[in-house]
């Protein structure tokens, strides 16, 4: 299934790229987040905690940075299985320079499996939710004023 | 004054039992040291399994074992036995215990986890870590028949299981000279039983006996007595297996192997304890079999008066992942879809296809529905072409009552040829009609039409094989109590059997029915059948306990005539006695002639052939026996909810003799409401990548009570001449013409709309589609 939203970050377009660029801010805004381990150039292991649906699970995973246009245009690979099934998604995020603030396209297309498909009709709503938090979280480290 | 059983209206003999939760199935089963098991599936439909890791699960300090592929016997790594061969099924692929490298349906088993309880099995079974490539899921039927996007078994180079052609007649000549011909493309798509109880199997291994028990929620507990002495090495003898109360088969109970039969006994002879293993829900909707999904390019021949002259379907058959059941679902759509009608020239085609979906094999119906869905649409069609009565252009085509034997000129499901042995096809739809009042439909649909409702009259014809083959047994005993002990090799999932094969007992014996005790699906009890499927239980078992209950009764009449100094053609058997007729005084009770039967000292008279008051005897019937009837209801569509409401429905049924009239209406009124379910409401969506969407009852839905109308049933009796009773199969004919019946009335209620209903099951959001692009199409 497909997923979409837009947000606005209100930093300029350098400083916004900058942070998505550091893997550990990354993974300090990613709800669940609990391990984030670089195991190659763009390449990482993690282990997230997430509740879909009913069914609340930790995931381990593979991510995977397949695309980067500075300061343009950003894609991941993600690969997370667990007890309750597995989830694999590509993503993308495209910045807009917008002067003082910077507009984010973002998209996703995600695949479930297992027992997470009970609650498939879910995850749009829950992605976009954690999108939210994920953006919320960046936008106050750009003002907070942290790289 | 002798009472008459068979044919009465009778309260079953199991109710008590089951009603104060006295029933025993397989998960009340509960032994001493018991353990549990769980089944870790795959979550993938089509994947390479490059790597499992257990270490972390065997460490869990509640679990005893846990088995991968490589773990298995040689025996069991092997695919599972294939049942039920063809000549025309080319690739017969079977499952696996569990999977080697591939998994190809969501659900397959790929490791199995033995631990004290199951929680502890289930946490454990987290524990695995497998590692997949992901491979594109075959999903699509027609795609999959192409052999895209990939091939669900590489090593055939196909996803094309078996063609298969039958002929009858020349299709190509009489489509020549007639006069319409009109060819749709008809889909009917995924199904599910759902029995109120999932699947369940319990072992126990008594190493001192060497005595395997299973108990097993299947329909058919001797196949798999026999199939898992053959796996493990024992003696039949040794190995029994228990079908105890099973709530509800429907077919999908009867496969052989599914996995967890093998790997629960497993488990338990390695540990030494009793293994339990009871599906959830959730596995349930994967992990047991489905049925239904076909794609039908079909085409009818006929002159200008409506006469068929040939008719043509050419099919896709889904047989899922793999194929084990054989074609016995494609070749009951074929062989069902010329009904009641006379064809001359009939050209049935099929391929069957495998795809990364659960497997598929018989779900009531079999097939059947599928054949009467596009044979009863193709004369809806036909009719409204050549601006026929639906009912008239139905009169002109059936086979008339003289005409039986019928040589439909098909072979059937159990390779004998396809012969209608009796029925009454004309006289079923005018009661039918003559119920919904159809003559004055016309006016009464104007009626609902003037208070701005739309309401269809719907109505199909259908004919039902059943009671096939190869045979069953039954021994019937008669204790010096009196009672009667009955076992039969045939399981019961809730039909009455306890009762109605009792019925057949008593009226033979003259006893009261209370006073017979039936036991099925054990074959500690009794050790040679087949199973219940195919409608064929009261026909198949029910001849075989009449044999012997006959048989008893002869020796019975032998003894009491010894002991009353009577002719035995002077006694009769009633009230559980045995008396002189016109001489009431002179009698013996039937227990005292069971004791005489038995003298611990004397001579047994060598006509008596043996001691005791007890007969086993097989019915082994030429070929099936063809159940018949006629559906017909009023359905209000709502056409801007496109939700349907069942105002009427009228059901005339013929299953030959009738045994107990009481369970033929429970088994009538089940079937219709499986029918509408899965024709409206249920329905199994898959995505693109083969995950079941649906896999759940909050996206499954089965319709209650509120959906499913009163049902009023009329019977009517043409007995079958293939058996002592003259029964025929009743267990299919609730379900089969449903999906037809309501795409005829949906289209009699939207009448202006011309719609035309080529799928099955239909859901609201997809008639909802229909009407709109009607209703674009006519402004």
């Amino acid at each position: 299934m497909r997923i979409e939203g837009t947000e606005t970050l209100h930093a300029p377009r350098d400083r916004v790229w900058a942070l998505l660029d550091d893997p550990q801010a990354l993974a300090s805004c990613t709800p669940g987040m609990q391990e984030l381990r670089p195991t190659g150039p763009d390449e990482f292991e993690a282990v997230l905690s997430i509740g879909i649906a009913a069914v609340r699970g930790t995931y381990k995973g593979k991510l995977r940075i397949t695309e980067r246009t500075p300061p343009e245009r950003y894609a991941v690979q993600v690969e997370g299985t667990s007890g309750a099934g597995f989830v694999r998604a590509v993503g993308v995020l495209e910045l807009e320079d917008q002067g003082a603030q910077t507009g984010v396209r973002w998209s996703g297309e995600v695949q479930v499996g297992g027992a997470l498909t009970l609650g498939s009709r879910m995850i749009p709503g829950i992605a976009r939710m954690l999108a939210g938090q994920f953006f919320q979280c960046l936008d106050r480290k750009l003002q907070e004023g942290s790289p | 004054m002798t009472t008459r059983w068979l044919g009465a209206p009778i309260k079953r003999n199991e109710d008590p039992r089951l009603l104060v939760g006295q029933g025993l199935f397989v998960d009340d089963v509960q032994l001493p040291g018991m353990l549990h098991a769980v089944v870790l599936r795959s979550p993938h439909a089509h994947a390479r399994i490059l790597r499992i890791d257990v270490r972390r699960a065997l460490e869990h300090p509640d679990v005893l074992l846990v088995l991968t592929h490589a773990d298995l016997p040689p025996s069991l790594r092997e695919p599972l036995p294939k049942l039920i061969p063809h000549p025309d099924l080319k690739h017969h692929k079977t499952q696996y215990t569990l999977a080697p490298d591939k998994v190809r349906h969501v659900g397959e088993p790929v490791a199995f986890v033995v631990a004290t309880s199951r929680y502890a099995a289930e946490d454990a079974a987290e524990l695995i870590e497998v590692d997949y490539e992901p491979l594109p899921a075959v999903v699509d039927l027609e795609d999959a028949a192409a052999g895209r996007p990939a091939l669900v078994h590489e090593d055939i180079g196909t996803n094309v299981a078996a063609h298969s052609v039958q002929r009858v007649g020349d299709y190509e000549a009489a489509r020549a000279r007639a006069d319409l011909v009109l060819a749709r493309r008809f889909v009917v798509d995924r199904g599910c039983a759902s029995p109120m109880e999932t699947r369940g199997v319990v072992a126990q291994w008594d190493p001192r006996a060497r005595q395997l028990t299973v108990w097993d929620s299947t329909q058919a507990p001797i196949p798999i007595r026999n199939g898992l002495a053959a796996l493990f090495g024992l003696a039949q003898k040794d190995v029994r297996v228990i079908a105890p109360d099973v709530g509800g088969g429907f077919g999908p109970k009867i496969m052989m192997f599914y996995p967890e039969e093998v790997l629960v006994p497993l488990a338990a002879m390695r540990l030494g304890r009793p293994v339990k293993w009871i599906e959830d829900r959730r596995e349930h909707f994967v992990a047991t079999n489905h049925e239904r999904t076909q794609i039908h390019h079909a085409e009818i021949a006929l002159d200008r008066e409506g006469h068929i002259l040939g008719v043509r379907t050419v099919f896709l058959h889904d047989a899922g992942a793999y194929i084990p059941y054989g074609l016995i679902v494609p070749i009951v759509a074929e062989c069902t879809l010329p009904g009641p009608y006379r064809i001359p020239n009939y050209h049935a085609e099929f391929r069957a296809v495998f795809t990364n979906k659960t497997i598929v094999s018989p779900y009531r119906g079999a097939g059947r529905p599928h054949g009467v869905f596009v044979m009863e649409r193709l004369l809806d069609l036909a009719a409204r072409e050549l601006g026929m009565d639906r009912a008239e252009i139905r009169r002109r085509n059936f086979i008339q009552p003289h005409e039986f034997p019928y040589d439909v000129g098909l072979i059937y499901q159990d390779n004998a040829p396809l012969v209608y042995d009796s029925g009454n096809y004309p006289a079923a739809l005018e009661r039918a009609l003559e119920a919904v009042d159809y003559p004055r439909w016309p006016e009464e649909k104007a009626r609902y039409r003037a208070q701005g409702r739309r309401v269809g009259l719907g109505f199909a014809c259908y004919v039902e094989g059943s009671g096939i083959g190869p045979y069953e047994g039954c021994r019937v005993t008669v204790e010096p109590s009196g009672k009667v002990y009955v076992a039969t090799g045939v399981g019961t999932q809730g039909q009455g059997h306890f009762t109605s094969l009792a019925q057949v007992v008593a009226e033979a014996l003259g006893v009261d029915v209370r006073d017979v005790h039936v036991v099925t699906g054990d074959t500690g009890a009794f050790g040679w059948g087949t199973g219940t499927f195919a409608s064929r239980a009261a026909v198949v078992a029910g001849s075989a306990v009449h044999l012997a209950a006959q048989a008893v009764r002869q020796k019975a009449l032998q003894v009491a005539a010894s002991l009353l100094e009577a002719s035995p053609e002077d006694l009769e058997l009633a009230d559980g006695q045995v008396r002189v007729r016109g001489a009431p005084s002179r009698s013996v009770s039937l227990g005292e002639v069971a004791r005489a039967a038995n003298p611990l000292r004397g001579v047994i008279p060598s006509e008596w052939e043996g001691p005791g008051l007890e007969a086993t005897r097989y019915f082994a019937p030429p070929r099936g026996t063809f159940s018949h009837g006629v559906h017909a209801a009023l359905v209000e569509v709502d056409p801007e909810t496109a939700t349907l409401r069942f105002l009427r429905y009228v059901v005339v049924h013929d299953c030959g003799t009738i045994l107990n009239p009481l369970i033929l209406d429970g088994q009538i009124h089940g079937g219709v409401a499986q029918g509408i379910g899965g024709s409206f409401f249920e329905r199994l969506v898959y995505d693109d990548s083969g995950q079941l969407l649906s896999g759940s009852f909050m996206d499954f839905h089965i319709p209650t009570a509120v959906e499913i109308p009163e049902i009023e049933v009329i019977h009517q009796e043409t007995p079958s001449p293939l058996n002592p009773i003259g029964a025929k199969g009743a267990g299919e004919g609730g379900v089969i013409p449903v999906p037809a019946l309501v795409a005829q009335a949906i289209e009699d209620a939207l009448d202006d709309l011309e719609l035309e209903i080529l799928r099955m099951p239909l859901h609201p959001d997809a008639l909802f589609e229909l009407i709109q692009k009607a209703t674009r199409r006519g402004s």
